[in-house]
């Protein structure tokens, strides 16, 4: 059978030899344990160790939909530790757990499990509502129960059902509060007498192990940012700091989590008596407001996921783990260290120094599912800080900074790929890297992907798309890769090579993800969607109408909204004729003052454009708009312009008046810049700018000459170059005997200078006609009063002929004399300041 | 063969350096040692050597001086605007760093620059710079034919030394460049314009260069948080490095106003690989627009040309939009009419000439009141920069 063949076999039955695969690499692992007697020992978490699979001896499974329960679902709940504990032969109902008969166990578990919406089974809901959850986290139990029985389901989970909208209660904009700029009042009413003291021992960033969010930490303005997310300013008892005493029995300070959270309370509750209501303004045309979570939830995106190995969705949102919930046991749970803070909307933001890593004996799973099929993908959600990092790890698969078996990584605007295979060395290279001209890693949300094949090789597509990259080490073998290397997100396991950004998801396959599989998952975008429902009916006189949107948290800072539609839900109306105009987003009983989109819009609902099924949207573009109290408690609402027959005139403020400048006081004077130094200087010596040995010398000064007439700008590197100009300019009026007639009348050249010059008038000979051609005098003779005076000039050009000129008698000698003369005048401040 | 290469080895390195260290011993005496107490020569010369870079003639200073005697200073800066030397040199320098990123004076004279300096020696209307169809080419003889590909005529107009003042002569971009006239936007639809601005990246550069040089702001001056971002591109991340912050109080204060404005130039691109020349594809949207499209999916997608002015509410509003202008359009020639038909293109372009001539911005009540009555005059009498440069002179002639 060729390779290709025992694939696509593979392929034919993936999901139940996935299983079988998967139980005998755990009976590999569990063969490794037994044989290392002589290393040292080691203990079973039991939250990570994957549950003991017991021998089933009753009733075969009577179908396949039976023995698919039975190897994704039941065989991973029915241990005691598990579900089996209770829900077990004679337990408690149901007894899905039940081992004496797989297919009684079957029919129990059918009316707790939804397999059209697996995450909306009662067993999900009831775990993610923390029933009995064996991890320290009800929404990674959930997610790991979603995964079985999505496994269970098969392809008939499609989880991307119509939607069914559930009106939202309704809720009038009522007063509200936000939170005041300053942390004042904060720290002297809540972070001084209750956080400081109780808290800061783990939640601030210098405690000696560090806990996010750092609410408690030594600077009260990051403890205030980080704090008003767990601070209810409307109803103080439903704070996160008070339910985490309260209810939650998180580490209480006294003996009474009821007295602690009390306090807390009170704390809360006087800081937010403190801070005064923000009333709606009465004229303004506003829908009912709601929060983000009272929306109905836009679940059910379909990912490819039959081949996921591990996976995080950081959607914990506090402590220092991150769960692995895929499904695929043992759970190959993060551990966050260092500069690691959680990402609202799920996700998880590392700077420098921070990073998540996996044991190095959860992350054999890895090795020997990905060496079992000989190809993998890494899936991850990624927003790089800054495209200025390199050798940034973003996921790394390795045992140090020169040895790994696989890691993706951000070269500045490149993505690179590192996998250990028998055409790369034991680090991984050579890498493949993106194109640097595609620029592919940009600092926004990206979906980014590395999956390798024993054909291909490495590939990598960024945003869905294969980035063309095509890997010259080609396919190998992953025999190579070492099991004892350890999972690591943000750096290497060393902690070298950082990477800076959020991670909102990894997902990590055993199989390289088609690119078909790659674009069905990028589609199935990250993070969780709500269709908010804001009732306008009121204002439209039309019973169960609503403008929804769909919203998400973009990251901790913001929400993101999209698609305005005008809705009714009641199938049986047919909405017509409403305009609706100018929508502003509000929150907390205050229009939002940045990021209004749909300032705009303007639209009118009419029966040709409206489905009773998806409504009317009226906008296609979406909008960050910034949180103000976190997404619990952030009351959103909806004003409008025009809405049916209300509206509001927005009054435009006048502009304001323009700012003066105040410059200080700069002389009025300024040097002359380069051209203008060459056409002056033409003028006066009769010179050409054409001339070439003018033009050459020009062409290579031009830079060295003033660019700027700016007097502070002048520098003695220009004047060098100005006394070259000039020169040059100089040299080709002497040497021209006709210009040098024009120009000097009367002066003989071929006279000895040393002689020649001895004679004040012969002097003069020189220095008249430079001072008029010059304009230090007019044609009259006569000084202008700007120009340097003539008896200044004069006396510098006798010194300077007499000088060059006392005892030389030699041929030529006048006119160099001549032409340093000149030079002198023309390269002076008679020329270059104006 | 030249006398002085023949001198070298007997004395002109010894008479260049002593030539020179004259010429600094010179430098020191004059200048801030000779105060500007002005007689109406002095005036004169100065009116001529900041209007024309170069001294007067003899013959030109003596009509100027009783010019000014007479009480008519502006008709002696009026004479110095004949000078060739105020074209070939200091118009080309003052517009030659507005048609490159680099905005450096050491650049080849072009198409843009030869087209302003026309457009001032012949007074045509300067609000019209930005949409005009309107080009200016040298008619001396032995230069290249003009081309849409490549700069030949100017470049070698300029090593020529031509008179520009004696030899631009008007002609059309439709007609030398084949581009369609409803298409060409003054300035910014030259070669010089094209190749600079249009170049590679998202054309967000024409706009915001044609607002430094044209209205004399960055972008970073008038950013305006509160500006609806509905026309914010697909390739604006909103949450940069995974901080939407930094978007909500940054990115957006610019790219709210600048991406409706800058659709403008949707059909626009210069292909600096291959042909060298602009592309114009009238109905089709450049790539460029669309380019990084998932940095932010849910952002505006370019259909078209259309531009809005988002700026004419908000604390924009002071830059003085016409109010008889619609604010919005398609395409880059009645941008170039919103743009230029601000108040603060006026006040900007005096302003420039000001600088220029007087090397020093307004400092003080008195000539911030000087360019008002400059951009009045300017306004209201046909946008005649020539004329700006004669008044600007006059009042800095000093006293």
């Amino acid at each position: 059978m060729t390779r290709e063949h025992r694939m696509n076999g593979f392929a034919l039955s993936s999901r139940p030899l996935r299983h079988i695969e998967q139980a005998a690499a755990l009976a590999a692992l569990a063969l490794l344990g037994a044989c290392t007697s002589s290393g040292p020992a080691t203990t079973a978490s039991p939250v990570t160790a994957a549950p003991t699979v017991q021998a089933y001896t009753g009733p075969a499974p009577e179908n396949a939909d039976v023995q698919a329960f039975k190897i994704s679902l039941w065989q991973n709940i029915e241990a005691p530790t598990m579900c089996g504990g209770c829900h077990h032969a004679g337990g408690q109902s149901p007894q899905f757990a039940r081992s004496d008969d797989i297919n009684l166990a079957y029919e129990a578990a059918n009316t707790v499990a939804n397999l059209t919406n697996p995450s909306q089974s009662e067993m999900v809901l009831k775990v993610g509502g923390g029933h009995n959850c064996w991890l320290a986290s009800p929404q990674a139990c959930a997610d790991t129960l979603t995964v079985w029985i999505q496994n269970w389901a098969g392809s008939t989970a499609v989880g991307g059902t119509q939607i069914k909208l559930v009106a939202p209660p309704s809720q009038t904009v009522g007063p509200s509060k936000t939170f005041p700029a300053t942390s004042a009042a904060f720290a002297a009413d809540i972070w001084a007498p209750v956080l400081v003291p109780w808290c800061s021992r783990c939640h601030s960033d210098n405690a000696q192990t560090p806990q996010a969010p750092y609410f408690a930490s030594a600077n009260p303005d990051e403890a205030y940012a980080e704090a008003q997310s767990k601070i209810n300013l409307d109803d103080p008892a439903q704070s996160r700091f008070v339910i985490r005493l309260a209810t939650e029995f998180h580490h209480c300070w006294t003996s009474s989590c009821a007295a602690d959270a009390a306090i807390m309370q009170a704390a809360i509750t006087k800081f937010a008596n403190g801070i005064p209501t923000t009333q709606i303004d009465p004229s303004l045309v506003v829908s009912k407001e709601l929060s983000l979570y009272q929306g109905t939830v836009a679940s059910g995106q379909n990912r490819y996921d039959n081949a996921l190995i591990a996976l995080y969705q950081f959607k914990t949102g506090s402590g220092s783990i991150a769960y692995d919930t895929s499904g695929v046991l043992p759970e190959l749970d993060l551990t966050l260290s260092g500069n690691v803070t959680w990402v609202g909307g799920w996700g998880i933001n590392i700077a420098p120094g921070g990073k998540a890593q996996g044991s190095t004996e959860a992350s054999q799973k890895l090795a020997s599912l990905i060496q079992s099929t000989g190809e993998f993908s890494l899936e991850a959600w990624v927003a790089p800080n800054n495209v200025t990092q390199k050798n940034a790890d973003i996921v790394s698969y390795s045992g140090g900074d020169a040895t790994r078996n696989a890691t993706l990584s951000q070269q500045l605007q490149q993505y690179e790929a590192e996998v250990r295979s028998n055409t790369t060395n034991e680090n991984g290279d050579p890498p493949l890297l993106t194109a640097a001209a595609n620029n592919s890693a940009q600092a926004s949300l990206q979906h980014v992907v590395l999956t390798y094949d024993p054909v291909n090789g490495r590939k990598l597509y960024v945003n869905g798309v294969f980035t063309g990259d095509v890997d010259k080490s080609g396919g190998g073998s992953l025999a190579a890769w070492d099991n004892t290397f350890a999972l690591v997100i943000g750096s290497e396991v060393s902690s070298d090579h950082p990477w800076a950004g959020v991670m909102r998801m990894l997902a990590i396959h055993d199989r390289a993800l088609t690119a078909a599989q790659v674009q069905q998952n990028f589609s199935a975008g990250v993070g969780e969607k709500y269709y908010l429902l804001f009732d306008v009916s009121s204002l439209v006189n039309v019973p169960q109408s609503y403008i929804m949107l769909t919203a998400s948290e973009l990251d901790s800072y913001s929400y993101l909204f999209t698609r305005p539609t005008f809705i009714n839900l009641d199938p049986t109306q047919k909405p017509s004729g409403i305009p609706i105009a100018g929508v502003r987003i509000g929150l907390n009983g205050a229009e939002v003052g940045v990021g209004q989109a749909y300032i705009p819009l303007s639209s009118t609902v009419t029966a040709a454009n409206y489905s009773p099924v998806s409504g009317q949207i009226l906008s296609t573009v979406g909008t960050a708009i910034a949180q103000q109290k976190g997404p619990a408690s952030d009351q959103i609402f909806l004003t409008f312009e025009k809405i049916g027959s209300k509206s509001h005139t927005y009054a435009s403020p006048p502009p304001p008046t323009p700012p003066v400048p105040t410059n200080s006081a700069n002389p009025d004077y300024g040097a002359r810049t380069f051209d203008q130094l060459l056409y002056t200087m033409s003028n006066i010596t009769g010179v050409p700018i054409t001339d070439s040995n003018v033009a050459s010398t020009f062409a290579s000064i031009q830079q060295s000459l003033p660019s700027t007439p700016t007097i502070d700008a002048f520098s003695a590197s220009n004047q060098q170059a100005v006394a070259q100009l000039a020169i040059e300019f100089c040299s080709e009026l002497v040497n021209s005997p006709t210009l040098s007639a024009k120009f000097f009348p009367g002066l003989n050249f071929a006279q000895p200078a040393g002689t020649y010059f001895s004679s004040q008038a012969n002097v003069n000979l020189v220095i008249n006609p430079l001072l008029s051609n010059a304009q230090i005098v007019d044609s009259h003779g006569v000084q202008i009063a700007t120009q340097p005076t003539v008896a200044a000039v004069t006396t510098e050009l006798n010194a300077l002929i007499g000088q060059l000129s006392a005892g030389q008698n030699g041929a030529g000698r006048t006119a160099a004399v001549t032409t340093a003369a000149c030079a002198a005048v023309l390269g002076s401040a008679a020329i270059v300041l104006h | 063969m030249r006398i002085a290469s023949k001198l070298k080895p007997a004395l002109p390195r010894r008479a260049a350096r002593a030539a020179a260290s004259a010429s600094c011993a010179v430098l020191l005496l004059a200048g801030p040692a000779t105060p500007a107490f002005a007689d109406p020569t002095s005036q004169a010369q100065r009116i001529y050597e900041r209007i024309a870079g170069v001294d007067p003639p003899d013959a030109t200073l003596t009509t100027m001086v009783a010019d000014i005697t007479g009480g008519n200073a502006l008709a002696a800066a009026e004479l110095a605007t004949s000078d060739p030397s105020f074209y070939n040199v200091v118009l080309k320098n003052f517009v030659t760093p507005w048609t490159n990123r680099n905005q450096t004076v050491f650049a080849p004279l072009n198409d843009y620059t030869a087209t302003v300096i026309g457009m001032v020696r012949d007074d045509v209307a300067f609000n019209t710079v930005l949409s005009a169809d309107i080009l200016y080419k040298s008619n001396a003889s032995g230069l290249p034919a003009v081309s849409a590909a490549n700069n030949n005529h100017y470049a070698t107009a300029e090593q020529n030394g031509v008179d520009l003042k004696a030899t631009l002569v008007a002609t059309t971009q439709s007609a030398a460049y084949g581009l369609p006239s409803a298409a060409t936007a003054g300035v910014m639809t030259t070669r010089g314009g094209s190749s600079a601005f249009f170049i590679n990246g998202t054309n967000r550069a024409m706009f915001r260069f044609t607002l430094i040089n044209h209205l004399c702001t960055d972008l970073n001056p008038i950013m305006d948080i509160t500006r609806p971002p509905d026309r914010v591109r697909q390739d604006v991340s909103r949450s940069p490095g995974g901080d939407s912050r930094i978007f909500l109080n940054n990115c957006i204060g610019c790219h709210a106003a600048m991406d409706p404005m800058a659709q403008a130039f949707a059909y626009y691109n210069f292909d600096g690989v291959t042909t060298q020349e602009t592309l114009y594809t009238p109905g089709v949207v450049q790539a460029k627009y669309l380019i990084n499209s998932q940095n932010f999916n849910q952002g505006f997608i370019t259909p078209d040309d259309s531009w809005s002015n988002r700026w004419r509410q908000g604390p924009n509003q002071v830059l003085g939009w016409s109010a008889s202008l619609p604010g919005s359009g398609s395409g880059a020639k009645s941008l170039g009419q919103e743009l230029a038909g601000s108040s603060a293109f006026a006040q900007c372009q005096v302003q420039k000439v000001f600088q220029a001539v007087c090397f020093r911005a307004p400092q003080n009540q008195a000539d911030r009141a000087q360019i008002s009555t400059m951009v009045s005059g300017f306004t209201g009498g046909g946008y005649k920069l020539k004329q700006v440069f004669a008044e600007s002179a006059v009042y800095c002639m000093g006293p």
